[in-house]
């Protein structure tokens, strides 16, 4: 079996990641656990490795909103990166498993010291700006059992495994729709043989299928993310 | 349409990302930066089109507008004199995810890209000041993303309307309900219904082209939180203005 990694870090050249991860911690983040406060400083970033963590609006007087979602190929934390100390979202463990965490202060000095991080991170951001254009856009536009799809295949590509445990009530609650909604559009799918969800474990059957069903918003941000990162 | 003058190097300093540059780096700066008008609805970028400038709103606004494959838009984020447009240059990028026009006519100042880019490169105040700058915008985004999907159109145009006041100098937008549905994603219809039911509130006077706010604090009492959320971190993260 693979070792599961966190690609930003992977990708950095030889001594800056070494150097990187030499002051990372290595943790199990267990799901509901909140890593980050929204207005709250901002005392470690996260690169997940196996776990998959939120990042949601927290307006007191409407419902949230997932803006971002993060696994192994990303990074929570990025207002460090913006010198901006906390941020009013709030990152949460949506997936339990795994990631490389660092203390606000080491990763600052880090990223002071290293080019080769600091450009990484620039390019990563520019894929942020993209996924969040997409977002405002996709939950304007576009329909339900698209946005659903998108949301199971972008699950799937940061869970490293077939079969995840899900409600459709968190569901509903993180894509800022009624459950009945849902119910409605993962009942299609279920019955089409796009996936099976059985006592809140939810497993990919047909990729491809989703693939055809979801928005293009899924496309666009694999392809940046490609075209970014690579 | 209206002519509006080229601004002198000095009113460059009503950018406050511009007015907060040290005297060194305002001294390089000046040099190279080239003074513009900003004529309504002109557009200074398309999504995946390489970027030759970074613009500096002085008293014009720009909106970052998504596009979609049928060509319907929507804005998700605005930038006036406070800000920059572009920032996903100096980030690396050749050009940009959305398209940027101007939403209301005004002067402004660029940059030529590479010229930014070593600047952003050589790190210190500027490199501070342009990250905090980018953090700011993602939270206008990521509130335009949340109020997109949970607010009512009221709510929304309210929002609209006081980020955009933020943004001038007087309390008149000139604009056409038709360009505002086209920002906020709606049909035109339910623009003109909202614009009507805060005028009857007295909060905004609204004829042929022009709308005159009349009751700020009305406005942002019936606006939803995405508002005060998005102006304090302006607030916290960018320099205080000094023309306000």
């Amino acid at each position: 079996m693979p070792l599961v990694t966190n690609t930003l870090i992977d990708t950095l050249p030889r001594a800056a990641r070494n150097r990187l991860l030499s002051i990372c911690e290595s943790v199990d983040l267990v799901a509901g656990h909140i890593v980050s406060g929204s207005d709250a400083p901002t005392r470690h970033v996260y690169f997940p490795t196996g776990s998959i963590l939120s990042l949601m609006t927290s307006n007191k007087d409407s419902p949230v909103l997932e803006i971002g979602m993060v696994g192994s190929e990303g990074m929570m934390g990025l207002q460090v990166v913006l010198a901006a100390g906390s941020v009013p979202l709030e990152g949460s463990v949506r997936g339990p498993g795994t990631a490389w965490r660092i203390a606000t202060e080491s990763f600052n000095r880090e990223l002071a010291n290293s080019r080769a991080l600091r450009q990484s991170l620039n390019r990563y951001l520019q894929v942020i700006l993209l996924q969040l254009t997409t977002e405002a856009r996709c939950v304007r536009f576009h329909q339900i059992d698209q946005r659903l799809a998108r949301w199971l295949l972008m699950t799937h590509d940061r869970t490293h495994a077939d079969s995840f445990g899900v409600t459709q009530a968190l569901i509903a609650h993180l894509m800022g729709v009624r459950r009945v909604g849902i119910a409605k559009a993962a009942g299609t799918f279920q019955r089409r043989g796009m996936i099976k969800y059985v006592r809140g474990v939810l497993t990919i059957v047909d990729r491809t299928a989703l693939e055809s069903e979801s928005c293009s918003c899924y496309d666009t941000a694999r392809k940046t993310y490609a075209r970014f990162m690579s | 349409m209206s002519v509006h003058a080229v601004p002198l190097i000095a009113h460059f300093r009503k950018n406050r990302l511009l007015s907060s540059l040290p005297s060194t780096e305002w001294k390089r700066w000046s040099a190279s930066l080239e003074a513009i008008e900003m004529p309504l609805g002109q557009v200074l970028y398309e999504p995946g089109v390489a970027l030759n400038y970074v613009y500096f709103p002085l008293t014009s606004i720009v909106s970052l507008l998504y596009v979609m494959e049928n060509g319907a838009s929507a804005e998700i984020a605005v930038v006036g004199n406070e800000g920059i447009v572009g920032v996903s240059l100096f980030m690396g990028g050749e050009s940009t995810p959305s398209r940027a026009v101007v939403q209301s006519a005004g002067s402004g100042c660029r940059l030529k890209a590479q010229i930014m880019k070593d600047e952003f490169n050589k790190a210190g105040p500027v490199l501070h000041l342009l990250l905090r700058y980018t953090q700011a915008l993602i939270t206008q985004m990521s509130q335009t993303a949340v109020c997109n999907r949970h607010h009512s159109l009221d709510q929304q145009l309210c929002r609209w309307l006081l980020l955009s006041l933020d943004r001038l100098e007087g309390d008149e937008l000139v604009m056409t309900q038709e360009l505002i549905a086209n920002m906020l994603g709606v049909r035109r219809e339910g623009v003109t219904e909202g614009a009507l039911s805060l005028q009857k509130l007295g909060l905004i006077k609204y004829s042929r082209g022009h709308i005159t706010v009349l009751d700020r604090p009305g406005l942002e009492k019936r606006t939803c939180e995405c508002y005060a959320v998005v102006k304090r971190e302006y607030d916290r993260l960018l320099p205080p203005g000094i023309a306000t």
